[in-house]
Protein backbone atom coordinates (compact mmCIF):
# COMPACT_ATOMS: atom_id res chain seq x y z
CA UNK A 1 0.00 0.00 0.00
CA UNK A 2 1.16 3.30 -1.09
CA UNK A 3 1.32 4.73 2.36
CA UNK A 4 1.69 8.49 0.84
CA UNK A 5 -1.11 8.10 -1.33
CA UNK A 6 -3.51 6.76 1.62
CA UNK A 7 -2.76 9.42 3.90
CA UNK A 8 -3.33 12.12 1.24
CA UNK A 9 -6.58 10.22 0.77
CA UNK A 10 -7.92 10.21 3.92
CA UNK A 11 -7.33 14.13 4.53
CA UNK A 12 -9.42 15.08 1.28
CA UNK A 13 -12.22 12.10 2.84
CA UNK A 14 -12.06 13.69 5.85
CA UNK A 15 -12.75 16.89 4.21
CA UNK A 16 -15.57 15.30 2.19
CA UNK A 17 -14.49 16.12 -0.84
CA UNK A 18 -12.91 13.00 -2.74
CA UNK A 19 -13.67 12.34 -6.33
CA UNK A 20 -15.32 9.34 -7.32
CA UNK A 21 -12.79 7.84 -8.41
CA UNK A 22 -10.46 8.78 -5.42
CA UNK A 23 -13.41 7.00 -2.68
CA UNK A 24 -12.67 4.17 -4.77
CA UNK A 25 -9.27 4.07 -4.34
CA UNK A 26 -9.72 4.86 -0.35
CA UNK A 27 -12.38 2.11 0.11
CA UNK A 28 -10.35 -0.78 -2.07
CA UNK A 29 -7.33 0.34 0.48
CA UNK A 30 -8.85 0.07 3.73
CA UNK A 31 -10.36 -3.26 2.36
CA UNK A 32 -6.42 -4.65 2.34
CA UNK A 33 -6.89 -4.68 6.13
CA UNK A 34 -4.06 -4.32 8.22
CA UNK A 35 -1.87 -1.86 6.84
CA UNK A 36 -4.31 0.88 6.39
CA UNK A 37 -3.55 3.71 9.08
CA UNK A 38 -6.86 3.45 10.73
CA UNK A 39 -5.10 5.57 13.54
CA UNK A 40 -4.11 8.28 11.48
CA UNK A 41 -7.40 8.66 10.14
CA UNK A 42 -9.13 9.00 13.58
CA UNK A 43 -6.86 11.54 14.31
CA UNK A 44 -7.71 13.43 11.10
CA UNK A 45 -11.70 13.03 11.95
CA UNK A 46 -11.14 14.52 15.30
CA UNK A 47 -8.97 17.39 14.01
CA UNK A 48 -11.65 18.08 12.06
CA UNK A 49 -14.10 18.45 13.98
CA UNK A 50 -12.19 20.56 15.89
CA UNK A 51 -12.85 23.28 13.61
CA UNK A 52 -16.20 24.21 15.27
CA UNK A 53 -14.16 25.54 18.22
CA UNK A 54 -12.87 28.49 15.96
CA UNK A 55 -16.60 29.56 15.55
CA UNK A 56 -17.90 32.74 17.83
CA UNK A 57 -20.43 30.44 19.51
CA UNK A 58 -24.60 30.70 18.79
CA UNK A 59 -27.65 29.52 20.51
CA UNK A 60 -31.00 27.96 19.04
CA UNK A 61 -33.84 29.23 20.43
CA UNK A 62 -34.85 28.51 23.44
CA UNK A 63 -38.43 26.61 22.46
CA UNK A 64 -36.51 24.28 19.74
CA UNK A 65 -36.18 21.41 22.56
CA UNK A 66 -40.13 21.56 23.17
CA UNK A 67 -40.11 21.27 19.09
CA UNK A 68 -37.74 18.37 19.42
CA UNK A 69 -39.25 17.01 22.22
CA UNK A 70 -42.63 16.83 20.29
CA UNK A 71 -40.85 15.75 16.98
CA UNK A 72 -39.48 12.59 19.07
CA UNK A 73 -43.23 12.23 20.71
CA UNK A 74 -44.12 12.03 16.96
CA UNK A 75 -42.18 9.31 15.90
CA UNK A 76 -42.92 6.93 19.33
CA UNK A 77 -44.41 4.29 17.34
CA UNK A 78 -41.68 4.08 14.99
CA UNK A 79 -39.60 3.58 18.10
CA UNK A 80 -41.53 1.47 19.82
CA UNK A 81 -41.42 -0.88 16.92
CA UNK A 82 -37.71 -0.19 16.77
CA UNK A 83 -37.67 -1.93 20.28
CA UNK A 84 -40.69 -4.52 19.64
CA UNK A 85 -38.63 -5.94 16.60
CA UNK A 86 -35.24 -5.89 18.14
CA UNK A 87 -37.05 -7.98 21.01
CA UNK A 88 -38.28 -10.40 18.54
CA UNK A 89 -35.25 -10.79 17.21
CA UNK A 90 -34.19 -11.61 20.83
CA UNK A 91 -37.21 -14.18 21.37
CA UNK A 92 -36.35 -16.74 18.59
CA UNK A 93 -32.91 -17.10 20.28
CA UNK A 94 -34.05 -17.64 23.55
CA UNK A 95 -36.53 -20.04 22.25
CA UNK A 96 -33.97 -22.08 20.34
CA UNK A 97 -32.52 -22.41 23.68
CA UNK A 98 -35.58 -23.30 25.54
CA UNK A 99 -36.10 -25.81 22.82
CA UNK A 100 -32.65 -27.21 22.88
CA UNK A 101 -33.22 -27.39 27.04
CA UNK A 102 -36.54 -29.19 26.83
CA UNK A 103 -34.89 -31.58 24.29
CA UNK A 104 -32.18 -32.30 26.44
CA UNK A 105 -34.43 -32.64 29.39
CA UNK A 106 -36.85 -35.30 27.19
CA UNK A 107 -33.62 -37.14 26.18
CA UNK A 108 -32.93 -37.63 29.92
CA UNK A 109 -36.17 -38.26 30.99
CA UNK A 110 -36.25 -41.19 27.71
CA UNK A 111 -32.69 -42.20 29.22
CA UNK A 112 -33.93 -42.16 33.11
CA UNK A 113 -37.09 -44.45 31.96
CA UNK A 114 -35.56 -46.57 29.89
CA UNK A 115 -33.20 -47.40 32.46
CA UNK A 116 -35.90 -47.82 35.02
CA UNK A 117 -37.72 -50.25 32.04
CA UNK A 118 -34.47 -51.81 31.79
CA UNK A 119 -33.72 -52.52 35.08
CA UNK A 120 -37.53 -54.13 35.37
CA UNK A 121 -36.68 -56.26 32.44
CA UNK A 122 -33.01 -57.45 33.89
CA UNK A 123 -35.19 -57.86 37.23
CA UNK A 124 -38.04 -59.91 35.24
CA UNK A 125 -34.55 -61.94 33.28
CA UNK A 126 -33.08 -62.82 36.56
CA UNK A 127 -36.42 -63.97 38.21
CA UNK A 128 -37.41 -66.18 34.68
CA UNK A 129 -33.52 -67.53 35.12
CA UNK A 130 -33.70 -68.15 38.62
CA UNK A 131 -37.04 -70.04 37.97
CA UNK A 132 -34.88 -71.71 35.45
CA UNK A 133 -32.06 -72.84 37.48
CA UNK A 134 -34.67 -74.04 40.06
CA UNK A 135 -36.47 -76.37 36.95
CA UNK A 136 -32.96 -77.29 35.95
CA UNK A 137 -32.05 -78.67 39.81
CA UNK A 138 -35.71 -79.86 40.10
CA UNK A 139 -35.71 -81.67 36.69
CA UNK A 140 -32.34 -82.17 36.50
CA UNK A 141 -32.08 -81.56 32.94
CA UNK A 142 -28.48 -82.57 31.26
CA UNK A 143 -29.49 -79.93 28.39
CA UNK A 144 -29.11 -76.64 30.49
CA UNK A 145 -26.01 -76.00 32.00
CA UNK A 146 -25.84 -74.90 35.44
CA UNK A 147 -24.70 -71.52 34.35
CA UNK A 148 -26.91 -71.19 31.35
CA UNK A 149 -29.99 -68.51 32.55
CA UNK A 150 -27.21 -66.28 34.51
CA UNK A 151 -24.97 -66.14 31.54
CA UNK A 152 -28.09 -65.15 29.85
CA UNK A 153 -28.94 -62.32 32.24
CA UNK A 154 -25.45 -61.66 32.42
CA UNK A 155 -25.75 -61.12 28.49
CA UNK A 156 -28.49 -58.79 28.68
CA UNK A 157 -26.64 -56.77 31.79
CA UNK A 158 -23.66 -56.51 29.80
CA UNK A 159 -25.63 -54.81 26.83
CA UNK A 160 -27.12 -52.57 29.54
CA UNK A 161 -24.37 -51.77 31.43
CA UNK A 162 -24.73 -48.20 32.77
CA UNK A 163 -22.97 -46.01 30.36
CA UNK A 164 -23.00 -42.62 32.10
CA UNK A 165 -24.25 -41.05 35.18
CA UNK A 166 -27.70 -41.05 34.47
CA UNK A 167 -27.52 -44.63 33.82
CA UNK A 168 -25.60 -45.45 37.25
CA UNK A 169 -28.13 -42.62 38.87
CA UNK A 170 -31.22 -44.45 37.27
CA UNK A 171 -29.89 -47.89 38.63
CA UNK A 172 -29.35 -46.82 41.99
CA UNK A 173 -32.62 -45.14 42.13
CA UNK A 174 -34.44 -48.27 40.97
CA UNK A 175 -32.85 -50.32 43.35
CA UNK A 176 -33.55 -47.97 46.10
CA UNK A 177 -36.92 -47.64 45.06
CA UNK A 178 -37.32 -51.71 44.98
CA UNK A 179 -35.47 -51.53 48.51
CA UNK A 180 -38.16 -49.12 49.77
CA UNK A 181 -40.84 -51.47 49.00
CA UNK A 182 -39.48 -54.79 50.34
CA UNK A 183 -38.63 -52.68 53.82
CA UNK A 184 -42.54 -51.32 53.40
CA UNK A 185 -44.06 -54.89 53.20
CA UNK A 186 -41.42 -56.37 55.76
CA UNK A 187 -42.15 -53.73 58.25
CA UNK A 188 -45.67 -54.13 57.71
CA UNK A 189 -45.46 -57.59 58.25
CA UNK A 190 -43.91 -57.62 61.46
CA UNK A 191 -46.24 -54.97 63.08
CA UNK A 192 -49.44 -57.48 61.75
CA UNK A 193 -47.19 -60.38 63.51
CA UNK A 194 -46.43 -58.01 66.61
CA UNK A 195 -50.37 -56.92 67.30
CA UNK A 196 -51.36 -60.74 66.82
CA UNK A 197 -48.53 -62.01 69.40
CA UNK A 198 -49.16 -59.42 71.84
CA UNK A 199 -52.43 -56.97 71.58
CA UNK A 200 -55.00 -59.44 70.91
CA UNK A 201 -54.75 -61.45 74.03
CA UNK A 202 -55.19 -58.18 75.79
CA UNK A 203 -57.46 -57.30 73.68
CA UNK A 204 -59.90 -60.39 74.70
CA UNK A 205 -59.05 -60.28 78.04
CA UNK A 206 -60.32 -56.23 78.17
CA UNK A 207 -63.09 -57.61 76.05
CA UNK A 208 -64.05 -60.40 79.16
CA UNK A 209 -63.73 -58.28 81.69
CA UNK A 210 -65.92 -56.09 80.28
CA UNK A 211 -68.67 -58.36 79.53
CA UNK A 212 -68.02 -59.84 83.62
CA UNK A 213 -68.35 -55.81 85.22
CA UNK A 214 -71.74 -55.38 82.99
CA UNK A 215 -73.04 -58.28 84.87
CA UNK A 216 -71.87 -57.79 88.18
CA UNK A 217 -73.82 -54.08 87.74
CA UNK A 218 -76.55 -55.96 86.96
CA UNK A 219 -76.58 -58.36 90.23
CA UNK A 220 -75.60 -55.29 92.25
CA UNK A 221 -78.83 -53.24 90.92
CA UNK A 222 -81.41 -56.04 91.05
CA UNK A 223 -79.69 -56.58 95.21
CA UNK A 224 -80.23 -53.07 95.50
CA UNK A 225 -83.71 -53.00 94.36
CA UNK A 226 -84.62 -55.76 96.81
CA UNK A 227 -83.19 -54.17 99.37
CA UNK A 228 -85.91 -50.82 98.67
CA UNK A 229 -88.17 -53.06 98.30
CA UNK A 230 -87.79 -54.88 101.67
CA UNK A 231 -87.41 -51.74 103.13
CA UNK A 232 -90.46 -50.36 102.07
CA UNK A 233 -92.80 -53.00 103.19
CA UNK A 234 -91.19 -53.48 106.71
CA UNK A 235 -91.96 -49.84 107.48
CA UNK B 1 -27.48 8.60 42.73
CA UNK B 2 -24.76 10.32 40.66
CA UNK B 3 -25.46 14.39 39.67
CA UNK B 4 -26.79 13.69 36.27
CA UNK B 5 -24.15 16.76 35.30
CA UNK B 6 -21.15 14.65 36.02
CA UNK B 7 -21.97 11.83 33.76
CA UNK B 8 -19.87 11.86 30.92
CA UNK B 9 -21.38 11.97 27.25
CA UNK B 10 -20.29 8.30 26.56
CA UNK B 11 -22.48 7.62 29.45
CA UNK B 12 -25.26 9.41 28.68
CA UNK B 13 -25.27 8.20 25.28
CA UNK B 14 -25.52 4.80 26.73
CA UNK B 15 -28.72 6.12 28.67
CA UNK B 16 -29.91 7.80 25.00
CA UNK B 17 -29.02 3.85 23.88
CA UNK B 18 -32.06 2.93 25.89
CA UNK B 19 -34.48 5.56 25.32
CA UNK B 20 -33.86 7.61 27.95
CA UNK B 21 -35.37 10.86 27.13
CA UNK B 22 -34.14 12.56 30.13
CA UNK B 23 -30.84 11.64 28.64
CA UNK B 24 -31.25 13.05 25.63
CA UNK B 25 -32.58 15.92 27.11
CA UNK B 26 -29.11 16.09 28.68
CA UNK B 27 -27.04 15.29 25.59
CA UNK B 28 -29.17 18.08 23.91
CA UNK B 29 -28.45 20.87 26.24
CA UNK B 30 -24.88 19.99 26.30
CA UNK B 31 -24.07 19.89 22.25
CA UNK B 32 -27.15 22.17 21.13
CA UNK B 33 -25.40 25.72 21.05
CA UNK B 34 -22.04 24.53 19.14
CA UNK B 35 -23.70 22.25 16.54
CA UNK B 36 -26.14 25.13 16.59
CA UNK B 37 -23.21 27.45 15.47
CA UNK B 38 -21.77 24.84 13.22
CA UNK B 39 -25.26 24.12 11.40
CA UNK B 40 -25.56 27.99 11.50
CA UNK B 41 -22.42 28.58 9.26
CA UNK B 42 -22.83 26.06 6.94
CA UNK B 43 -26.93 26.95 5.88
CA UNK B 44 -26.69 30.87 7.41
CA UNK B 45 -30.53 30.64 8.12
CA UNK B 46 -31.84 31.07 11.54
CA UNK B 47 -34.58 29.06 10.46
CA UNK B 48 -33.11 26.37 8.41
CA UNK B 49 -30.43 25.96 11.25
CA UNK B 50 -32.84 25.05 14.06
CA UNK B 51 -34.74 22.89 11.56
CA UNK B 52 -31.22 20.63 11.16
CA UNK B 53 -30.20 20.84 15.03
CA UNK B 54 -33.78 19.43 15.41
CA UNK B 55 -33.38 17.04 13.15
CA UNK B 56 -29.91 16.23 14.61
CA UNK B 57 -31.74 14.63 17.96
CA UNK B 58 -34.30 13.26 16.02
CA UNK B 59 -31.57 11.07 14.24
CA UNK B 60 -29.44 10.41 17.09
CA UNK B 61 -33.21 8.92 18.94
CA UNK B 62 -33.30 7.18 15.67
CA UNK B 63 -30.23 5.96 14.64
CA UNK B 64 -28.79 5.54 18.10
CA UNK B 65 -27.63 1.60 17.16
CA UNK B 66 -25.12 2.96 15.09
CA UNK B 67 -23.09 4.81 17.40
CA UNK B 68 -19.74 2.91 18.33
CA UNK B 69 -19.65 2.42 21.76
CA UNK B 70 -16.22 0.93 21.73
CA UNK B 71 -14.82 3.93 20.84
CA UNK B 72 -17.06 5.66 22.26
CA UNK B 73 -16.43 9.10 20.26
CA UNK B 74 -19.99 11.20 21.47
CA UNK B 75 -17.76 14.42 20.66
CA UNK B 76 -16.76 14.06 16.77
CA UNK B 77 -19.76 11.72 16.06
CA UNK B 78 -22.20 14.56 17.28
CA UNK B 79 -20.45 17.34 14.97
CA UNK B 80 -19.74 15.14 11.75
CA UNK B 81 -23.50 13.85 11.84
CA UNK B 82 -24.51 17.58 12.29
CA UNK B 83 -21.95 18.41 9.76
CA UNK B 84 -23.44 16.06 7.18
CA UNK B 85 -26.86 16.76 7.57
CA UNK B 86 -26.38 20.66 7.34
CA UNK B 87 -24.56 20.15 4.09
CA UNK B 88 -27.03 17.97 2.60
CA UNK B 89 -29.52 20.38 3.32
CA UNK B 90 -27.46 23.17 1.80
CA UNK B 91 -26.55 20.74 -1.30
CA UNK B 92 -30.24 20.06 -1.81
CA UNK B 93 -31.64 23.65 -1.30
CA UNK B 94 -28.15 24.64 -4.56
CA UNK B 95 -30.48 22.80 -6.81
CA UNK B 96 -27.57 19.52 -6.34
CA UNK B 97 -29.04 16.11 -7.47
CA UNK B 98 -28.85 13.45 -4.72
CA UNK B 99 -30.92 10.71 -3.95
CA UNK B 100 -33.90 10.50 -1.94
CA UNK B 101 -33.70 11.06 1.76
CA UNK B 102 -34.23 7.77 3.48
CA UNK B 103 -33.71 5.94 6.17
CA UNK B 104 -31.11 3.42 3.71
CA UNK B 105 -29.47 7.14 2.42
CA UNK B 106 -28.86 8.47 6.13
CA UNK B 107 -27.13 5.48 7.06
CA UNK B 108 -24.80 5.60 4.36
CA UNK B 109 -24.83 9.54 3.70
CA UNK B 110 -25.40 11.04 7.19
CA UNK B 111 -24.57 8.41 9.55
CA UNK B 112 -20.41 9.49 10.33
CA UNK B 113 -18.25 6.34 9.99
CA UNK B 114 -15.50 7.15 12.17
CA UNK B 115 -12.37 5.22 12.59
CA UNK B 116 -12.53 2.06 14.68
CA UNK B 117 -9.28 3.28 15.96
CA UNK B 118 -10.10 6.84 16.52
CA UNK B 119 -9.42 8.58 20.08
CA UNK B 120 -12.32 9.26 22.07
CA UNK B 121 -13.28 13.04 22.86
CA UNK B 122 -15.91 14.30 25.25
CA UNK B 123 -17.13 18.27 24.53
CA UNK B 124 -15.77 19.44 28.41
CA UNK B 125 -12.48 18.09 27.26
CA UNK B 126 -12.79 19.64 23.42
CA UNK B 127 -13.60 23.37 24.83
CA UNK B 128 -10.06 23.14 26.40
CA UNK B 129 -8.59 23.10 22.97
CA UNK B 130 -10.44 26.20 21.92
CA UNK B 131 -7.26 28.76 21.91
CA UNK B 132 -4.94 25.57 20.21
CA UNK B 133 -7.35 25.47 17.45
CA UNK B 134 -7.35 29.11 16.81
CA UNK B 135 -3.79 29.80 16.80
CA UNK B 136 -3.21 26.96 14.76
CA UNK B 137 -6.36 27.89 12.27
CA UNK B 138 -4.29 31.51 12.40
CA UNK B 139 -0.77 30.31 11.10
CA UNK B 140 -2.33 29.33 8.04
CA UNK B 141 -2.16 31.24 4.93
CA UNK B 142 -4.99 32.80 3.81
CA UNK B 143 -5.81 30.76 0.61
CA UNK B 144 -5.37 27.78 2.45
CA UNK B 145 -7.64 28.83 5.53
CA UNK B 146 -10.15 29.66 2.01
CA UNK B 147 -10.26 26.54 0.71
CA UNK B 148 -10.53 24.64 3.98
CA UNK B 149 -13.53 26.73 4.73
CA UNK B 150 -15.04 26.14 1.36
CA UNK B 151 -14.43 22.71 2.04
CA UNK B 152 -15.83 22.10 4.96
CA UNK B 153 -18.74 24.74 6.01
CA UNK B 154 -19.18 24.99 1.92
CA UNK B 155 -19.52 21.22 1.32
CA UNK B 156 -17.75 21.67 -2.06
CA UNK B 157 -16.32 19.05 -3.66
CA UNK B 158 -12.23 19.76 -5.47
CA UNK B 159 -14.00 20.36 -9.10
CA UNK B 160 -16.55 22.25 -7.42
CA UNK B 161 -13.67 24.40 -5.66
CA UNK B 162 -11.44 24.65 -8.77
CA UNK B 163 -14.57 25.95 -10.17
CA UNK B 164 -15.22 28.68 -8.00
CA UNK B 165 -11.17 29.56 -7.91
CA UNK B 166 -10.70 29.41 -11.77
CA UNK B 167 -7.65 26.75 -10.51
CA UNK B 168 -6.44 23.45 -11.84
CA UNK B 169 -8.59 20.47 -9.86
CA UNK B 170 -4.98 19.31 -9.02
CA UNK B 171 -4.24 22.31 -7.45
CA UNK B 172 -7.19 22.69 -4.79
CA UNK B 173 -5.94 19.03 -4.00
CA UNK B 174 -2.67 19.93 -3.43
CA UNK B 175 -3.94 22.97 -1.31
CA UNK B 176 -6.40 20.98 0.02
CA UNK B 177 -3.71 18.35 1.58
CA UNK B 178 -1.13 21.10 1.66
CA UNK B 179 -3.92 22.96 4.55
CA UNK B 180 -4.73 20.06 6.36
CA UNK B 181 -1.24 18.39 7.09
CA UNK B 182 -0.27 22.39 8.48
CA UNK B 183 -3.40 22.55 10.31
CA UNK B 184 -2.46 19.07 12.14
CA UNK B 185 1.24 19.84 12.80
CA UNK B 186 0.32 23.21 14.31
CA UNK B 187 -2.50 21.13 16.51
CA UNK B 188 -0.02 18.30 17.74
CA UNK B 189 2.76 21.19 18.36
CA UNK B 190 0.78 23.60 20.87
CA UNK B 191 0.00 19.93 22.59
Amino acid sequence: MDKKKSLDLIKLEVLGCLSDKDKENLQAMKAEGEEFPWRVLGDYQNLIANLPLALELKYPASDLKDKTAMKLYNIRDQIKAKVDAKKAQQVPVQLVEEISESVETIEVQEKFEENIITEQVEVEEKVFAEVGEGIHFNVNDSNLSKEEPFKFVSNFKEKSEPENLFRQKADIETKESLKAVVDKEVVEKITRDYIKSHLEREIESLGKSVKNNRLLSFILFVISLILILALYFIR
Amino acid sequence: MADSNSLTDAEIMLKVAGYDSKALEQLYDRYAPILYTLIKKIVTDKDTAEEILSEVFVTVWRQIDQFDFKTNNVYTWLITLARNKAIDVLNRNNGKLLPEYTEDYEREHIIPKLSPEIEALELADVLNKKDKIEKALGSLTDAQKYVLELSYYGGMDQGEIAGKLNIPTMTVKSKLQVAFGNLMQKVSEAK
